[in-house]
């Protein structure tokens, strides 16, 4: 395997599993009694233990908790790598929200024009 | 594992469980603690009395390197967006104080990274993994929601609730008396 092809695949299963592991997460901090959280959290344990597989397999080292470890660090890695493209879609909408005129709206002018009769 | 490497990812969780907290929104009596415990996620993660161990290193170094242009870039979104002309009047001063943060933050990125063909291979797989484990979240919500019994049809209304929803309409309404 080429090595781009390999960062690639790395990538692809860090970042699954740790989205997979930021899902449980998310999970536990908005808990309600209207949760069914039992299927999703097995599917996700589902996918961040493949993931694990997969990462420990083309290695060729064995399925622990260190394996585990480093399939969340490559996620990690991953997802910082991410953020630049991240930042350049929101740097291009906030350049958009700048920009623009605010549209004429009555209601709001109306409640400028109470404001500044106070 | 040891210690130290549990702390990063201990950290690393409770910082995510607090943005969640965070995300619930102010209905929720937890909202106000969501900040608060995604900061000692934070710091729980990155300061440590001993140098954590292989990978977890590579990560707290990586998330370092990394915060030196997401702060400001982050500072600079908050006033961008406090001064965008989006809900209210432009606020020139928070706008033009954010973009000088967001492109202090982008040059901080250029002057200490070299994207490179690869990192963009890495950042398309990234994507395929986050929106691969995301479908198969949303599969699994389909179906457990799916196999979750219906509730039965609400009966109507009876004669003493007809008569409190009456006289809350009529109070509402501004109607003293019954015809």
């Amino acid at each position: 395997m080429s090595p781009e092809i390999d960062s690639m695949a790395t990538a692809f299963a860090g970042s699954a599993a740790l989205t997979s592991l930021f899902v449980v997460l998310a999970m536990i901090g908005t808990m309600n009694p209207y949760h069914r959280p039992i299927i999703p959290v097995l599917g996700a344990l589902l996918v961040m233990l493949s993931c694990t597989y997969m990462l420990a397999w083309t290695d060729g080292t064995a399925v622990d908790i260190l394996a585990l470890r480093t399939a969340m660090s490559e996620g990690v890695f991953a997802m910082i790598g991410l953020l630049p493209i991240a930042f350049l879609v929101l740097t291009a909408l906030l350049l958009e929200a700048s920009l623009r005129k605010r549209p004429e709206d009555p209601l709001l002018a109306l409640l400028e024009s109470e404001s500044g009769s106070e | 594992m040891s210690l130290w490497a549990a702390q990063v990812w201990l950290g690393l969780s409770i910082a995510v469980i607090g943005i969640s907290m965070h995300r619930t929104g102010p209905a929720f009596r937890r909202h106000p603690f969501g900040t608060p415990i995604a900061l000692l996620g934070l710091a729980v993660m990155l300061i440590h009395v001993e140098q954590p161990p292989h990978p977890e290193l590579e990560v707290v170094s990586a998330a370092v390197d990394a915060a030196f242009w997401t702060i400001p870039a982050l500072l600079g979104t908050r006033l961008v967006l406090s001064g965008a002309p989006l809900y209210w009047k432009s606020r020139p001063l928070p706008l033009l104080a954010g973009w000088v943060l967001i492109v202090a933050g982008w040059l901080q990125y250029y002057s200490t990274s070299s994207p490179s063909l690869t990192d963009a291979l890495s950042a398309g797989g990234s994507l395929i993994g986050i929106l691969l484990s995301l479908a198969v979240f949303v599969l699994c919500v389909r179906t457990a929601e799916r196999m979750t019994p219906q509730e039965p049809e609400t009966e109507g209304l009876d004669e003493r609730e007809m008569k409190y929803v009456a006289s809350v309409l009529r109070r509402h309404l501004g109607v003293d008396d019954e015809p």
